[in-house]
């Protein structure tokens, strides 16, 4: 190779590196986050971009819309990869002003300085009374400002298929040791029954078991994290749920949600569900000749402690970079808070409101036709007030999940255990704190 | 292609042969063949009928719901499809044809340095770019606009690759110098001589980026935010994720991945003969 | 980034200059950096300006001021990014898993392509078009749409294929934790034989007649000519079409992807690609970055290693 095309590949590869870190140098440095941001009112008409997961939220919008003119909503549903999408909208100083969060990822987001603290608007920090205690101690990081405001929650129940376990004499379990045993019976009945199924990928929903346990993951004093996934209660959980699979009492084949998973309901396969409020829609939605066949009790209990957990729900929360904090406030507020609109989320998203004004909603009192006329609304709000209150996520939940989920998976697969699997997302909630240097140890 | 009688000896072979490749055939056609079964049938029979035999027939429904869905969203995205594909690789063709022209005809230092760094280029993995790309479009304030998508799409080192191979196998050297004689400028002895004899080649580096194009729904997925500005693609994928809590999406994706692929695949079958002129002079040098 | 477009194109140029100087004949610096700059400007913006900045991305590590909330800055860290991935054992084995898949998968789909490609060229088959067709038509198919369709095939709850297979005493488990990949692979398989396939058998096209009729006068069977004439011909075309295939499987990403969300045995981290797709959101990209340079790095090592190889043993 003659010198001249050297010296051009060089002056290529050097352009190229000139550019590129013009590139990076450019990425504004984040200032001023400890204080309030300021909030006034724009001038004349705006218009809010609103990010969200929710089936028929578009319609919820088009009715905020037609009231407010001059504070027009654009929505878009970023079900696929939900966080990957907030983060590189992030990332690129392009995020919208508001955008579904779910609890769990508030710390996950809030490290990436993803949010704008409303407590400079009095018509956010007003709201406080307006929710579910523990759902605002998550969203405002227990009273330090006004991050988001909670949208849904998702109190666990155990949704049964009652004419299975009648055909078979099974009680209805009301602890887990019951639930083991009825697995056993049912199992022994028919074996292509199955009580329920275990989906190692779905770590949103054994956190909700965990959380049931009191097993809590996170803490956070002498300014640092304290990482206890591994713990004793968190065990419990775990060596129950490796017991039923290693004893193919049930199957983890199927993933939440899949059509496969519906498949499996619709030929009898499975005969309960571990769900929480917003599923009651799913099952009326997809299972629609199951009609009547279903009823909703109370999650199984660890003995005497009678706790439940929550799997799931979501925030809408104040992204940073908005131009128009003051006009969030009031979508948010109006979307969270108001009676028509929090009825119509629940009656297309199938969304458990956050909102105590939500929880008197008419809907809620009401029989739900689909399961027998039953208000099964009334079991969701018992499972909420039993809900641990001191439960609280890490600061890099998402990538914790991830290798919790892979984990799991192995153990499903008969490579290791599920209480391996905690191992392992333990190592992996430390190794993701240390990569984005957050101060943490092991133990409390 | 040799036409001579078939011996003897070749009679059980032409069995087998024939049963080899109509086992291969099925496999081929069994998914699609799926598809369009699935698509006639109404969203409770996807389940709890057999995936190969016809139900209720339901078809046209399924496609006034498809192209009404979300205000006709899906006409949009096919819409947005033409413009990223088709206008995109018409584009990326030219460029790369002028490119490819270029370096197997003109002589100049630096061409094979060039040449082979365009054949790394071929080499790069395009699903990283995407990330970095989208942080540098987020910088010039491109990302989610049809740009942010488009011109990315439009560079194909694989199709100089191919253009230059083309170029010096179909254009002859002395047909370039007579017309610089007879004094055309360098443009327009690429657009008079070259360009037509180059046009199977040129119908191959087309259908090459539009396939790429086609595919690719990682780029978009990073670019975009705004579901007007969505291919096909992307809108099915992000369809198919919302279905565990929308289920009467699922006929959509299916129904609309149906509808997708049938222009494509008959496009495709119009225009084999470009397919094989274009790449048996690609394959042999 | 228009700056780095001009200084590209004076690159070009200059180049292009100092040879016109020298030489003489052919066209004007100008007009060939005309033809040139077309494509090269759009290229140095969105293919090499991104790989330069990746590069420069996995060399940053994430510092952080003011306790659990307090604002993160990028800093060089020198290797540090590549240091953990190295030591990840979920890259290995997800490197492993890709290795496992490219060195079966590739050869046999190659295998079949050429069997398919010689038995199109042979006067024993009819119906070619149709063949040809039916082979050809997956790869008009995007390869998420295509995985949507497989995984409805593998799915034990909704497929066909498993209820034959099923009816004649067997228990076939597609999405099972041995049998995932290989059914990934099938996907790959299913979409790019064909194409595979078109490329050789355009290759065989082109070879003259008459190069046959010496070998059939001497009574060469279809097979001794297949085999000893026209496979070495287009074994030029038999090392792209590779070459393109180890390139497609070190980036294989969308059809496992799709097939994750019906299988749990398939992990985030199942390609290196979804490995480092995985890290990016888990707000790490400067080690997904990191990832990324490597696999280019595999890429580029095997598909020159590999060409070299074939053209010193074909000497070509």
């Amino acid at each position: 190779m003659s010198s001249t095309v050297t010296r051009t590949r060089l002056a290529i590869v050097a352009a190229a590196a000139g550019i590129a870190i013009l590139a990076g140098c450019s990425s504004p440095a984040p200032a001023g986050k400890a204080s309030a941001a300021s909030c006034e009112p724009a001038k004349g008409k705006v218009t809010l971009q609103y990010w969200n997961t929710v089936p028929g939220m578009d319609k919820v919008v088009d009715l905020w819309n037609k009231k407010n003119p001059n504070i027009q909503v654009e929505t878009k549903n970023i079900s696929n990869d939900q966080y990957g999408i907030i983060g590189n909208a992030l990332k690129a100083g392009k995020a919208p002003d508001l955008a579904q969060v779910g609890y769990d990822q508030l710390p996950n987001l809030r490290t990436q300085d993803a949010f704008v603290d409303a407590s400079g608007c009095s018509a956010a920090t007003a709201t406080k009374s307006k929710f579910v205690p523990w759902t605002w101690s998550q969203t405002s990081f227990g009273d330090t400002g006004v991050f988001a405001l909670p949208q849904d929650t998702g109190p666990m129940a155990l949704y049964v298929r009652s004419d299975i376990f009648k055909k078979y004499g099974v009680a209805i379990p009301k602890t887990w040791d019951e639930y083991a045993a009825a697995a056993k019976k049912l199992h022994k009945a028919d074996s292509d029954l199955t009580i329920t199924y275990f989906d190692p990928n779905n770590a949103e929903w054994f956190n909700g078991l965990l959380w049931q346990n009191n097993a809590e993951m996170y803490s956070y004093s002498d300014d640092k994290w304290h990482v206890t996934v591994e713990s004793d209660q968190s065990k419990q959980v775990t060596e129950y749920w490796q017991k039923l699979i290693s004893d193919k009492l049930v199957r983890t084949d199927l993933a939440h949600g899949s059509t496969q998973m519906y498949a499996a309901y619709q030929k009898n396969q499975i005969a309960s569900y571990v769900g929480a409020a917003w599923g009651y829609s799913m099952f009326r939605d997809n299972l629609p000749r199951q009609a009547g066949k279903w009823t909703i009790v109370p999650m199984p209990t660890w003995g005497a402690n009678g706790a439940s957990g929550n799997w799931g729900g979501s925030t809408v929360a104040f992204m940073r970079g908005s131009k128009h904090l003051y006009e969030s406030v009031k979508f948010n507020t109006w979307l969270n808070t108001d009676p028509e609109a929090l009825a119509l989320e629940n009656e297309l998203g199938g969304l458990y409101p956050a909102a105590n004004a939500g929880l008197q909603l008419p809907a809620l009192s009401k029989g739900v036709p689909y399961y027998n006329n039953e208000k099964i609304f009334d079991v969701f709000a018992a499972s909420s007030k039993k809900v641990d209150t001191r439960f609280a996520w890490g600061p890099t939940q998402k990538t914790v999940n991830l290798a919790l989920q892979d984990a799991m998976a192995k153990a499903a697969a008969g490579d290791g255990t599920l209480t391996d699997a905690l191992a392992a997302a333990q190592t992996a909630a430390l190794k993701s704190m240390k990569d984005q240097a957050i101060p943490a140890a092991a133990g409390k | 292609m040799s036409n001579q009688p078939v011996t003897s000896e070749s009679r059980v072979s032409r069995t087998a042969v024939m049963a080899l490749m109509s086992l291969l055939a099925i496999y081929f056609l069994l998914p699609v063949y799926f598809l369009i079964v699935a698509a006639t049938k109404p969203q409770g029979d996807l389940a709890s009928t057999n995936g190969l035999a016809f139900s209720h027939f339901n078809l046209f429904e399924n496609l006034r719901v498809l192209f009404t869905r979300s205000d006709g969203i899906f006409g949009r995205w096919a819409v947005n499809t033409v413009i990223y594909a088709v206008l995109g690789a018409a584009v990326g063709t030219l460029i790369s044809a002028l490119c490819g022209y270029a370096l197997a005809k003109f002589r100049f230092r630096g061409r094979e340095f060039l040449f082979s760094v365009i054949l790394g280029g071929v080499l790069v993995p395009t699903t990283a770019l995407a990330l970095p790309l989208f942080l540098l479009f987020s910088a010039t304030g491109l990302v989610n606009t049809y740009l942010a998508v488009f011109l990315p799409s439009i560079v194909s080192p694989f199709g100089v690759y191919l253009a230059r191979i083309f170029a010096n196998a179909a254009v002859p050297q002395e047909l370039i110098e007579s017309a610089r004689l007879d004094g055309a400028g360098e443009f327009r002895t690429f657009f008079s001589v070259a360009f037509k004899l180059m046009t199977p080649a040129l119908v191959t580096i087309f259908l090459f980026q539009f396939v790429a194009i086609w595919n690719n729904f990682f780029l978009p997925m990073v670019m975009l935010q705004k579901e007007s500005l969505f291919p096909i693609t992307l809108g099915l994928y992000q369809w198919n994720g919302q279905t565990a809590r929308a289920p009467l999406l699922q006929q959509s994706v299916i129904t609309g991945s149906l509808v997708s692929i049938v222009p494509v695949i008959i496009v495709f079958i119009l225009l084999q003969r470009f397919w094989r002129s274009g790449l048996a002079a690609g394959s042999l040098k | 980034m228009t700056d780095i477009a001009t200084r590209a194109t004076r690159v070009v140029e200059s180049s292009v200059g100092r040879h016109r100087r020298s030489n003489g004949g052919g066209p004007r610096a100008g007009t060939v950096a005309a033809f040139l700059t077309p494509f090269f400007l759009p290229f140095v913006l969105f293919y090499l300006v991104p790989v330069g900045y990746a590069l420069w991305q996995s060399f940053r590590v994430v510092r952080r001021t003011g306790g659990q909330y307090g604002t993160s800055y990028t800093t060089f860290g020198g290797f540090e990014q590549y240091v953990e991935v190295l030591q990840n054992s979920e890259f290995w084995a997800s490197i492993g898993r890709i290795g496992l898949f490219g060195i079966v998968q590739v050869p046999v789909m190659l295998f079949v392509a050429l069997i398919m490609a010689l038995l199109l060229d042979t006067p024993l088959l009819r119906l070619k078009s149709f063949f040809r067709i039916t082979a050809f038509m997956p790869y008009a198919v995007p390869g998420v749409i295509a995985a949507i369709m497989w995984s409805y095939l593998y799915s034990p709850q909704l497929s066909p294929v498993v209820d034959l297979l099923k009816g004649i005493g067997l228990e076939p488990d597609f999405l099972g934790p041995g049998a995932v990949l290989w059914s990934a692979a099938n996907v790959s398989t299913w979409l790019w034989t064909g194409y595979n396939m078109l490329i050789m058998y355009s290759a065989l096209q082109s070879i003259p007649q008459e190069l046959y009729e010496a070998a059939r006068i001497d009574g060469a069977s279809n097979w001794t000519i297949a085999w000893w004439i026209k496979v070495p011909i287009i074994a030029p075309s038999i090392v792209l079409t590779t070459v393109f295939s180890i390139i497609g499987t070190l980036q294989l990403y969308a059809e496992p992807a799709v097939l994750r969300q019906i299988s749990s045995n398939i992990s985030s981290t199942f390609t290196p690609n979804m490995l480092a797709y995985a890290v990016a959101s888990g707000n790490n990209y400067q080690q997904a970055a990191a990832i990324s340079v490597i696999i280019a790095v595999i890429t580029f090592v095997l598909s020159f290693g590999f060409m070299r190889l074939t053209s010193k043993k074909a000497g070509l």
